[in-house]
């Protein structure tokens, strides 16, 4: 079953296009991660996919539903994110039991012991907490409310590298426990790429691909060697990005070689390595082929 | 043992080494159960998808077999077969690297062959 079904899905600010005639499925009790650079639509999607943005046109359905002011779908998935707002006058404790109370599937076990794990002290305020231990508050709601759908966006914001760990850790266990649909968004691929199952990929407002995550590994490849060592074998295919390193290039590209045409490469004395999840993403969604280094460019 | 993200590899083929190199050890033996995709998930810290698949890749290679309702189990000859496998797809391509490497920097077969020779002495005294 999908439990999100878009197509056409267009968001206008103004005159710009933040989602541009998005189209896309995510089935349900998968953990996928949306990837893009600032600015690419992200936050923008999920506003809407949570109901607190409405389209501008084409369709989405959540649960079945038009998300938009649906109560029927709020009560089944949960957005988090930095700037959760939450009432000024309400201790963290009196947060969490309106939570208990709003959210079917509420776990106390698990709320109240991440509260004591992460050392924040039930009578402080939200509004008093620092950025990161917020980041983390928001994360127990989001892990204790056990929606069905359940969105992070950007969920780490100022939490240390210790609390990164364990919540990734945390978000693991829960959703082994009790799986469910769960959206991470990030520009870190390479701290979350191993929770993943697929990734979606967003350029510019729309859909630049979305696939199981280990095919994302396969799905470029460097080579590196004198140009015209490998001129014959970049006939077809798409350069993603390339780097002049003295009198050697390296360049990325897709890579549809058969095993053939991989050892004939190999054999040529071109080094053919592997581009790291994180960089494939980068070189995509890249305004250009070389990167910062053509702002620098100088042209003799 | 920690995944290596920035490896060629997947996840989940490093998850069926690792599983493989489980069974060399003797960690887990002939018709013993293998862990499970949600064990593994959580030892790893990976998604359960990865580790299912990483189960399945020692399945059709017939490592490991199904036991409906019951998870997997290791086959009794699983370590030759393992080893088996080793030698001929990961040392082979090892050799073909060796190869082409030792054509770029013009080391004759003598010579290669030479330092294999070195190299095995050498092992040899250190673990004497």
């Amino acid at each position: 079953m999908n439990v999100i079904e878009c197509s056409g899905l267009t968001k206008v600010y103004g005159s710009r296009k933040a989602v541009n005639d998005l189209s896309f499925t995510i089935a349900e009790n998968k953990i996928t991660g949306l990837i893009g650079r600032n600015g690419a639509g992200k936050t923008t999607l999920l506003k809407i996919i949570a109901g607190y943005y409405r389209k501008s046109a084409g369709k989405i359905t959540v649960f079945s539903k038009n998300p938009f002011n649906n109560i029927q779908v709020a009560e089944k998935l949960i957005f988090v994110d930095d700037r959760m707002s939450f009432p000024p006058a309400l201790a963290l404790s009196e947060i969490l039991s309106s939570a208990a109370a709003f959210y079917p599937h509420w776990n106390k076990r698990i709320a109240d012991g991440l509260l004591n794990y992460f050392q924040l002290e039930p009578k402080e305020k939200h509004q008093y907490l620092s950025k990161g231990m917020a980041s983390t508050f928001n994360m127990i709601i989001g892990l204790a409310s056990r929606c069905p759908l359940t969105i992070y966006d950007e969920p780490t914001t100022g939490m240390d590298a210790a609390v990164r760990k364990d919540f990734y850790r945390a978000l693991l266990k829960d959703y082994i426990e009790q799986p469910r649909t769960i959206i991470l968004s990030s520009h870190l691929l390479n701290e979350i790429e191993d929770l993943l199952e697929d990734v979606l990929l967003l350029r510019g407002g729309s859909k630049e691909l979305q696939l199981p995550i280990a095919e994302l590994k396969h799905y470029a490849v460097g080579l590196s060697g004198r140009e015209e060592a490998f001129a014959e074998f970049i006939n077809d295919v798409d350069i993603l990005h390339q780097k002049q390193m003295g009198n050697v290039k390296y360049i990325v590209v897709r890579n549809n070689f058969s095993e053939s045409l991989q050892k004939r490469i190999g054999m040529s004395g071109v080094e053919m390595t592997p581009v790291a999840t994180d960089d494939v993403c980068v070189y995509l969604t890249a305004g250009n082929k070389g990167g910062i280094d053509d702002v620098f460019h100088r042209s003799e | 043992m920690k995944l290596n993200p920035d490896g060629m590899k997947p996840i989940y083929v490093q998850i069926a080494e690792w599983l493989e190199a489980e069974i060399l050890a003797g960690n887990i033996q002939s018709d013993e159960k293998m862990y499970s995709q949600y064990q593994l998930a959580e030892m790893f810290t990976i998604n359960p998808a990865t580790a299912g698949k990483g189960l399945n890749l020692l399945a059709d290679e017939d490592i490991l077999y199904k036991k409906r309702g019951l998870g997997m189990f290791v086959v009794s000859d699983a370590k030759e077969r393992i080893l088996e496998k080793r030698k001929s797809q990961v040392l082979k391509t090892m050799v073909m690297e060796l190869v082409a490497e030792a054509e770029r920097l013009d080391v004759s077969e003598g010579e290669l062959l030479e330092m294999i020779k070195t190299i095995q002495k050498q092992k040899r005294e250190e673990s004497q």
